[in-house]
């Protein structure tokens, strides 16, 4: 089974709640290292202008390149649910190794801290809350309902299979655990 | 993982800062401190919390929280302070409103309360209610927010309360989001969710705005960018365009209207021979007349419409007329009263439209006997009980009367000022005048009661450390879809800070009203919660919400459409007035009787456009509720506070995204970031309201506070005038 998520391009105002619910969630602190972040992306000459929001984490790829990255394999992919997670105790972090997870990753999902020495950390799709019966913190925290998450097939069964929207690169070989809806660009 | 849920205890509350979100909360404590913080998780519609209020424990927790009463050592807005008791600190803010009233006169002391803490109990009335007991003080009139859509109200509906649910948009074929931005400015908490739904199930939105705001990008299928300002006039034309083509629905403003031939007179250019037609407007907005024609003849034809007229472009030089003149077009178009229609502004609930809550007795709050006797002001529209008493000050106005008193025009001269739930030196216009009140000799004594050191705090005499809402009980009354939030006590009160209602006791105390405040706030919400529709006290309590079910969406003035007879509406004529007699008697051209253009001071035709050509907008941010949230670590990572110009305007001053700038006028100085964005329109410059003035030793304010540039003159009808001006930008 692979868990993922489902973001609705059309739905989004870019308000960012998911972006804070995550960091006072996880208890990530201001700075850098931001589990999810939200994108602007911004076309067109005044005044045709296209703005539409994209707000990403970690996708949890079928194929993540980061676990090959990892020089200590702190990386791996759990078998029951498709989550991946870092175990940062094994994490030689930013200084020693030069972040080549980061690197690799196409979405920027593997995250650091300013300070040196920092141990990467990421989406971790709230595990903890799922044990729970709940839902991740961003798709419970969106005011506009734009984000879900679950397994992957019932995703895919309730919103269709739209892997590319605005602003997005939905890479093959990679295989994010994502679908989208997209907005479509009226203003052009 | 550091926290996990088993440990903590979950206790829900209801949000109640400026926003009025109203929303739900489900805080997470484990041993008395605050670890997590969830927004409702039940069944839908659920009332979910905005960023700011997910990054409230940092807002909580804050290491720079006004921990103790201090006592100023330093200057005044020096910021140099000492520690004290509260028991010091209390007697001297008596023994200083004693000194005044008996010195000078009750009238000496003005109460600048406002409205910081959107809550039931907690709230200016309090203070007030005890200095009217102990002798009486000046009160200020003007809404900062809309009181130019209050006035219009007033004139056209005879009633304030105009507010529909925003979840009857989903009954509106066509929504024109009329310098509306609910993605930042959200109002209620589901407003977006409702447009989201709205837009889903078919309907056409247009955006209005001299922005192309995240509302635009998210909602609205056209964008019609219009000069700051000239928002009356576009209405006027697509006014023309309805009466030319006959699209008007003539039995309704002949069954609930009154005035509308003069109105037409006016339009059609019979009563001053100017004729109000695209091409007139074009000239004037920036808008082609084609775009109007074509908005008008569908805003006209398509059923039902709503026009939401956003409260940004009413926060202008004649902003009454832009809300007059939106109203009136939502008449003529049979808008009014009907599921899917909208009459007035942008919502604002609770005390200005939807629901009409009921609570049992909060503190008594008596007539303030410094109004006995004074007449209404001439041209008072009565927007709030008390608002036309002459003894009243306008708020926009309150450093000029601080400086200029009596002998100013005003009606008294201002010694003590008290101020609690609001920044007045960022939040006020003009803050050089403000500065300037602030520090003269005329201010004998100043009282600030705040959680955090703002810039109004660093001029206090006697500062009071009030505490969040986090640490009291309360109540408030959320959205045009109704609840009433239980605001829970989750912690202690940090330090030594003291609720609201704690402060008034310790003042009533020392004045010699041991009964004013005679219960605690859990006490008090007991007894606020019998008057209401909640059933049970303990099950609110538990849950922090009780939602009232209502049949249908509320819609604004259904009852008076639905059966006229029965129910006219509370104007003299018992009709809407689009045509006001009232205002007709009054005689002042700046407020006349029918929706007029009124050419705006500081506009782009000014002389004064030649040393400073752009125009000024203050709006919105996402990451502040006015000037609240500013040093919440989470949230200031999201925006940088930046000034918004197009690149048109950007390039021959050789501006760049990042570059910092100088925004003058003659008012003032604000030193800025530019973002260079084709976002917004050529000619006009927005600067985020809210950010922490900062001024370095030249005056010259650092910190991107906008009302450095701001006029504090009001509109002849009370409106504010934030929207209203005209700066130069130059690269610092």
């Amino acid at each position: 089974m692979q868990l993922g998520f489902y973001f609705d391009q059309s739905r989004c105002i870019g308000c960012y709640t998911c972006v804070v619910a995550c960091k006072d969630w996880h208890d990530v602190p201001a700075g850098p290292a931001s589990w999810r972040r939200v994108v602007t992306i911004e076309k067109g000459k005044y005044p045709k202008i296209f703005v539409a929001f994209l707000s990403l984490s970690c996708m949890h790829c079928a194929e993540p390149v980061c676990i090959p990255a990892c020089p200590m394999d702190a990386i791996s992919k759990r078998e029951e649910d498709g989550i991946v997670v870092v175990d940062a105790e094994i994490c030689l972090g930013n200084e020693d190794c030069g972040a080549f997870c980061r690197d690799s990753c196409p979405y920027d999902a593997p995250q650091f801290d300013a300070e040196d020495g920092a141990k990467m950390q990421m989406c971790n799709l709230c595990i903890d809350r799922w044990l729970d019966g709940k839902k991740p913190i961003c798709v419970e925290a969106c005011p506009t309902r734009a984000l879900d998450a679950g397994p992957l097939d019932e995703l895919r069964e309730k919103y269709g299979n739209t892997k590319k929207i605005e602003g997005f690169n939905f890479i093959e070989d990679n295989k994010p655990s994502i679908l989208f809806k997209a907005r479509e660009p009226e203003l052009l | 993982m550091q926290h996990k849920t088993g440990d903590e205890k979950i206790i829900a509350t209801a949000c109640s800062s400026h926003c009025g979100g109203k929303c739900l909360l489900r805080v997470h404590v484990r041993d008395g401190v605050i670890v997590r913080i969830e927004t409702d998780g039940g069944t839908e519609s659920q009332l979910r919390a905005c960023l700011r209020c997910r990054a409230y424990r940092q807002r909580l927790y804050d290491p720079d929280r006004l921990k103790f009463p201090m006592r100023r050592v330093g200057e005044r807005g020096e910021g140099k302070f000492e520690r004290v008791s509260w028991d010091e600190a209390m007697d001297t803010v008596a023994k200083e409103f004693i000194r005044i009233r008996d010195t000078y006169e009750p009238s000496a002391t003005f109460f600048l309360g406002g409205g910081g803490d959107n809550m039931q109990l907690h709230r200016a009335r309090l203070i007030e209610g005890l200095f009217a007991k102990a002798g009486g003080f000046t009160a200020w009139w003007g809404v900062h927010s809309f009181e130019g859509g209050l006035y219009a109200d007033m004139a056209t509906y005879g009633t304030t309360n105009s507010g529909s649910g925003y979840d009857d948009l989903l009954s509106s074929h066509l929504i024109i989001m009329w310098g509306w931005n609910p993605a930042v400015t959200i109002h209620e908490c589901n407003t977006n969710w409702h447009l989201v739904r709205a837009k889903e199930s078919g309907a056409r939105i247009v955006s209005i705005d001299p922005r192309h705001t995240d509302s635009t990008a998210t909602f609205a299928s056209q964008w019609i960018p219009i000069i700051p300002g000239t928002d009356t006039a576009m209405l006027l034309a697509m006014a023309h365009v309805i009466i030319k083509e006959d699209l008007h629905d003539q039995g309704f403003l002949d069954k609930y209207t009154v005035g509308f031939a003069q109105f037409k007179d006016y339009v059609l250019g019979i009563e001053d021979s100017l004729p109000k037609t695209p091409a007139w407007a074009e000239s004037i907005t920036g808008v082609s007349a084609a775009v109007i024609e074509s908005l008008a003849r569908e805003y006209a034809t398509t059923k039902p419409a709503a026009l939401v007229a956003g409260i940004g472009p009413g926060r202008a030089a004649y902003g009454e007329q832009y809300h007059r003149a939106a109203q009136t077009l939502a008449a003529m178009t049979g808008n009014v009263g009907v599921h899917g229609g909208w009459p007035s502004r942008s919502s604002v609930p609770p005390n200005y439209g939807g629901y009409e809550f009921k609570l049992g007795n909060p503190p008594q709050r008596p007539d303030n006997p410094v109004e006995h006797g004074a007449p209404s002001r001439k041209y008072s529209l009565l927007t709030s009980v008390g608002s036309g008493s002459s003894a009243r000050i306008h708020c926009a106005e309150l450093a000029d009367a601080i400086l200029k008193g009596r002998k100013g025009g005003y009606p008294t001269d201002i010694r003590m000022l008290f101020v609690m739930h609001t920044n007045f030196a960022n939040q006020f216009p003009n803050i050089n005048k403000v500065v300037e009140a602030l520090t003269s000799k005329n201010l004998e004594f100043i009282v600030v009661a705040e959680q955090v050191m703002t810039s109004t705090a660093k001029f206090a005499d006697i500062l009071l450390p009030v505490n969040t809402f986090m640490e009291r009980n309360d109540i408030t009354l959320g959205g045009a879809t109704p609840h009433y939030g239980c605001v829970n006590k989750i912690i202690e009160p940090l330090y030594e800070s003291k609720s609201p209602l704690e402060i008034c006791r310790e003042l009533a105390n020392r004045l010699g009203f041991p009964n004013h405040i005679d219960k605690t706030d859990e006490e008090w919400v007991r007894e606020l919660v019998k008057g209401s529709d909640i059933p049970d006290y303990d099950s609110f309590k538990e849950s922090g919400v009780y939602r009232i079910k209502l049949p249908e969406p509320k819609v604004a003035f259904k009852a008076q459409i639905d059966d006229p007879e029965k129910n006219p509406f509370p104007t003299p004529s018992g009709k809407i007035e689009i045509y006001s007699q009232k205002l007709a008697d009054m005689n002042n051209p700046e407020i006349p009787p029918i929706a007029k253009y009124i050419p705006a001071w500081e506009n782009r035709d000014d002389s004064l456009a030649e040393k400073y050509p752009l125009q000024l907008i203050t709006t919105h941010f996402k990451r502040r509720t006015h000037s609240q949230f500013e040093k919440v670590p989470w949230l200031r990572e999201l925006q940088n506070q930046a000034m918004l110009i197009n690149p048109i305007d950007a390039r021959p001053r050789g501006i760049t995204s990042g570059n910092k700038v100088r925004v003058f006028n003659d008012r003032g100085e604000t030193v800025i970031s530019a973002e260079v964005t084709e976002r917004i329109m050529p000619g006009v410059v927005d600067i985020p309201q809210g950010a922490w003035y900062s001024p370095d030793d030249q005056k010259v304010d650092r910190g991107g506070c906008a009302n450095l540039l701001t006029r504090d003159k009001p509109s002849p009808g009370g409106a504010f005038c934030y929207n209203t001006g005209l700066v130069q930008v130059q690269k610092v």
